[in-house]
């Protein structure tokens, strides 16, 4: 339990499955703000909300928006806070946070059945990809609703459990044992590309977790999923996935983690160790959070730079678009992490 | 346990059995099933869950509206009934507890198998490693005992000069148990000081000796309440009645504190109160340079440490002498307020030891017990003086309610394992006595015996092994905190691993990301067997609600080739009827989850290949292009060569393929081929014969025109032969 020296856990009297920085404005008199998926299996029946918290006291929310049922994945953008739920609902909330104000779309057969994983803000639209196969894109329609326009229909042949835009008119999804899939919507709303991922120690196929985009590099996906396994895949190169970690690949003697990854994304903070080729075909550093309590940043072809080793898992994390070196978790033990990164640490 | 219903409203009505409990309560529960109830079964779920399923009576009238719910599944919670303790632990704050504790116990007990390895490793008597082993013990404790919370006042705190009590967290008995355990069975190189330890302890946890009964610690709160109001503090007999008290259990800080409240240290005083002044200010010298026997003294405390037996007996007798000189001085005489001069003499007997006076000063036994250590027996030790001192002060001070602490501290002095045991889980629940079990036998082989015995009446397991269980259970029943039993399951040798295995098992498996969490403790704890049945179990129920995909994962992860294999038929029965039709494109997304390795997929193998037949066939169809016509005959051939490709197939694929074959003029097959394909067509056609054969929804003709593509073909390969 070596705690690194600013690193403050917070515990809160409920399960924290996702946790998101939101952007801070300058109307808000409590300084930065959290959003949180909580999930109170003790209360009958069992609550679901997302709360707003504050980081100087996380354990006082400010806000909470009741949700029909537990929160898969939840996301911000400048307009709102999206959450997409178990039930195969997604609730918006605008950054007013005046949750009369809320607006949703209902789960069932004209949405979604069951959980909706996939959930990411591209600017104007919305995309939704759910475990029951399908996709949706949720835009604004001019009477201020939300209108949900189906782009596939996988009928449960397959299951998404993430999506992530690259562009307003492209995005990629993941999910069991299908690899990710990369979509074009100027090519009518299909597959245009497909990758079955790389998977370790003999096992044949996976399941992702989660796919990044690097806003400046829109070809190349980041993707953590089962077994510990992080992929980059470059669109250029779609038949050669590259491997950053994972069990049993013999590039990397020695994982990350042995564990699901749950999330990734680029590291904005940590700079690449080697500047001149960053420039070139090397894939950005990549935090990652997993299910053995891992917090790390991964780079091609270096050992993982190691943040935090919990006893628990870390469900979920984000890092501070404004001030990347701060980093927010989820942990399994009913709590939040706060991990601020000193200069030293970005330096190396 | 299948029942009738009562009348009317369909409420539960559990039966206590036990006369004289009044009306047992009544617990509404909303199903939301339409009356009339048919039947009502209940059982039990995980903790206090009961399951409650409410029947409508099957194909009641109007079988039309079959939006109308038949039945339904509630969960009753049955419990928060009422606990009467006033100072306990909300749930959240015990989960806290529960999970700070799940590291430190992991490291303890992974420390005590690496002493017992390297002992059995070595053959040595392990006694360099006891030394060790309690120092690892006391960091254990220290852990968990921040863990309940730091009685310390926060270090900055403006305060108001007339507070005498300090402000801080409120303490809990939880932590007076674990902190009382840790005195006694663990520190031992504090061992020598145990009477100054118990009289901290007891500053630290007076507050919680008695709810109902006067304790110093509420004398002083009524006083400090009061004090806002009082002009002269010196004419109030609770001033004088809070200082001896606080004297009596040694708070000397506290009592300097008040006497300086004395009203001879006001500067406009009206009368002469000089030697009045004088005398409290000698008393309250006195007090602040009382000798300790202790190693050193927190800030703010008051008193001379004095480390070693030899230098506090100096030090006590020139300080006896000193207060003895003080109370035989004449200027008692010149002292002219009667109260002042009372209250300071009877400060000063309680200094010299008088039994009379601390007896009066204190309220409860411990309390008195305590001042026995600091004023008559500085030197108690061993177990025996100290239970034999406390049954005096019982005896003196009897209580009239008994307390899960005092209780303890009787069980550790009359040095009875089975009664501190017992204590603890009476009071403390499991929580402790699992925890604490650590620190019992850290250094006392009479415990570690009697605790890790196995014990033929508890079914072949020890005493320690069932408290684990039992602290196990607490924690499955909980769906937040079942996740750290594995943790104490693990440790538990004899029926750990059974009960981790039915735990995993019961898990829910809708979602994925709880699946995974139930597989990773399989894969930490080695449980392959285990995971497979989960992976199975979540692949069926994926798989029945149409997560098809889904399904399939999660049966490829299991390698159960069997299921993949059924699948494979109904999927086959899927496609037998649609075999011409474009609407195998949605199959498309499941073929490719398949991969590219089918030979994990079992009898979804021959989809795969199928599906490439078809895609082929199209491409040769449309372009008309020898080079695509080939690829698809090559698809073929596999086809039909390969044994898992179902016999009823054949001739739909072969029929597929009837007019690609006639489009060309040259042959597509050689001979060796288009001899294959045609016993397969003879084989097919004994097989119509049969019961069993099921037929497809192709025309007639179909096997003739089958034939007569391939011999037209096989006249033509023969021709071209060279």
């Amino acid at each position: 339990m070596a705690d690194c020296p600013s690193f403050r856990r917070h515990p809160l009297a409920s399960s924290i499955d996702l946790v998101r920085w939101l952007p801070s404005s300058s109307t808000s008199p409590s300084g930065r703000l959290l959003a949180a998926a909580a999930h109170d299996p003790t209360s009958a029946p069992a609550a679901s909300s997302i709360h707003l918290l504050p980081l100087s006291d996380p354990g006082s929310p400010l806000a909470s928006l009741p949700l029909p049922s537990r929160a898969t994945a939840l996301r911000c953008s400048t307009a709102a806070l999206a959450a997409a739920t178990s039930s195969g609902s997604l609730h918006f909330l605008p950054s007013s946070f005046d949750s009369d104000a809320a607006v949703s779309v209902p789960g069932g057969a004209g949405f979604h059945v069951g959980p909706v994983r996939g959930l990411d803000c591209g600017g104007e639209e919305w995309v939704t990809a759910g475990e029951d196969g399908r996709v949706h894109v949720v835009g604004g329609a001019a009477d201020g609703r939300v209108v949900a326009r189906r782009v596939w229909d996988g009928k449960g042949m397959s299951g998404y459990e993430a999506a992530r835009w690259a562009s307003p008119v492209e995005f990629a999804t993941g999910g069991a044992g299908c690899g990710v899939q990369w979509w074009d919507r100027r090519k009518g709303d299909a597959v245009v590309a497909q990758c079955n991922g790389i998977w370790g120690h003999g096992i044949v196929t996976g399941m992702v977790h989660s796919i990044d985009i690097h806003p400046s590099r829109k070809h190349i996906c980041v993707v953590g999923g089962s077994s510990g396994t992080i992929f980059a895949w470059d669109l250029r190169w779609p038949q050669q996935p590259i491997p950053l970690s994972g069990v049993g690949l013999n590039r990397t003697a020695e994982p990350v983690c042995e564990s699901e990854v749950w999330e990734v994304l680029f590291d904005t903070c940590t700079q690449s160790s080697d500047i001149i080729s960053s420039a070139s075909a090397r894939i950005l550093p990549v935090m990652m959070c997993s299910e053995d309590g891992i917090l790390a940043v991964v780079e091609q072809d270096e050992r993982p730079l190691e943040l935090l080793a919990e006893a628990c898992a870390i469900n979920s994390f984000d890092i501070d678009p404004q001030n990347p070196s701060d980093v927010v978790c989820a942990l399994e033990w009913e709590s939040i992490g706060v991990l601020t990164r000193g200069r030293d640490a970005m330096a190396e | 346990m299948p029942g009738m219903p009562t009348d009317g409203v369909g409420a539960i009505v559990p039966f206590t059995g036990e006369p004289g409990q009044g009306a047992p309560p009544v617990r509404p529960i909303r199903h939301g099933v339409p009356p009339p109830i048919f039947r009502i079964y209940v059982s039990w779920s995980s903790g206090n869950l009961l399951q409650v399923a409410c029947l409508r009576p099957p194909n009641s009238e109007g079988g039309g509206g079959t939006e109308e719910v038949v039945g339904s599944v509630v969960e009753v919670n049955l419990g928060d009934g009422g606990s009467e303790a006033e100072e306990k632990i909300d749930e959240a704050e015990m989960r806290r507890i529960e999970y700070g504790s799940v590291p430190a116990f992991a490291l303890l007990q992974s420390r005590k198998n690496t002493l017992a390895d390297a002992a059995t490793m070595s053959h040595l008597p392990s006694v360099p490693d006891h030394a060790e082993w309690w120092q690892y013990v006391l960091e254990y404790s220290k852990t968990i005992g921040n863990l309940l919370g730091n009685p310390d006042p926060p270090v900055f705190m403006i305060e108001d000069p007339k507070t005498i009590l300090k402000v801080r967290e409120k303490p809990t008995s939880l932590r007076a148990a674990w902190e009382l355990l840790e005195i006694f069975y663990v520190d031992k190189h504090l061992q020598g000081w145990l009477p100054e330890r118990l009289v901290d302890w007891l500053a630290d946890f007076d507050s919680l000796l008695s709810t109902m009964a006067s304790t110093v610690y509420s004398k002083l709160s009524n006083f400090q309440k009061k004090l806002i109001n009082l002009q002269i503090v010196e004419d109030d007999p609770d001033y004088w009645n809070g200082l001896s008290a606080a004297l009596s259990v040694g708070w000397l800080d506290i009592v300097v504190n008040m006497l300086r409240f004395h009203g001879s240290y006001q500067l406009d005083q009206m009368d002469n109160r000089e030697t009045e002044n004088g005398l409290v200010e000698a008393v309250a010298v006195l007090v602040s340079t009382m000798p300790r026997l202790r190693p050193n003294l927190p800030s703010g405390k008051l008193g001379q440490c004095c480390k070693t037996r030899p230098d506090f007996i100096k030090a006590w007798e020139k300080w006896r002498g000193q207060v003895t000189k003080l109370e035989c001085s004449a200027f008692w005489i010149q002292c002219g307020h009667q109260k002042t001069r009372d209250g300071l003499k009877n400060l000063l007997h309680i200094m010299m030891g008088n039994i009379n006076e601390l007896t009066d000063a204190t309220y409860h036994w411990l309390e008195l017990f305590a001042s026995h250590f600091l004023y008559i027996k500085p030197f108690t030790v061993g177990f025996e003086g100290m239970h034999h001192l406390a049954q005096k002060c019982i005896q003196l001070k009897p209580s009239s309610s008994t307390n899960g602490l005092t209780g303890l501290i009787l069980g550790v002095l009359s040095e009875n394992t089975e009664v501190v045991l017992a204590e603890c889980t009476k009071n403390f629940g499991p929580w402790l006595v699992t925890h604490a079990m650590e620190l019992l036998t850290a250094d006392n082989d009479y415990a570690d015996v009697m605790l890790h015995e196995e014990r033929p009446n508890l079914g072949g397991i020890s005493i320690e092994e069932l408290h684990r269980l039992v602290y196990a259970q607490v924690l499955c029943s909980h769906s937040l905190t079942w996740q750290i039993a594995p943790t104490y399951l693990s440790s538990c040798l004899n029926q750990g691993l059974g009960l981790l295995e039915i735990l995993l098992l019961k898990q829910p498996i809708q979602d994925n990301c709880l699946v995974l969490k139930t597989l990773e403790i399989c894969r930490l704890y080695e449980l392959e067997n285990v995971s497979t049945i989960i992976m199975k179990i979540a692949g069926i129920y994926h798989w029945k609600h149409g997560r098809k995909g889904t399904g399939v994962y999660w049966f490829q992860q299991a390698h159960d080739k069997i299921c993949l294999d059924r699948i494979a038929q109904q999927l086959f029965e899927h496609i037998g009827k649609s075999v011409t039709d474009d609407s195998f494109k949605q199959w498309e997304g499941l073929l490719e989850l398949l991969g590219s390795d089918i030979g994990s997929a079992g009898g979804l193998e021959f989809l795969h290949r199928y599906r490439d037949f078809k895609r082929s066939l199209q491409q040769a169809l449309d372009r008309r292009c020898g080079e695509a016509a080939r690829q698809t005959v090559d698809f073929l051939i596999q086809l039909m060569k390969n044994p898992s490709t179902p016999q009823r197939f054949w001739l739909p694929l072969l029929h597929d393929s009837v007019e690609l074959l006639n489009s060309k003029l040259c042959p597509l097959m050689n001979v060796a081929e288009t001899t294959l394909l045609l016993n397969k067509l003879q084989e097919l056609s004994m097989a119509k014969l049969r019961p069993d054969f099921s037929s497809n929804h192709l025309p007639s003709h179909a096997i003739s025109s089958v034939r007569l593509a391939l011999a037209s073909n096989l006249a033509r390969a023969i021709l071209g032969d060279p």
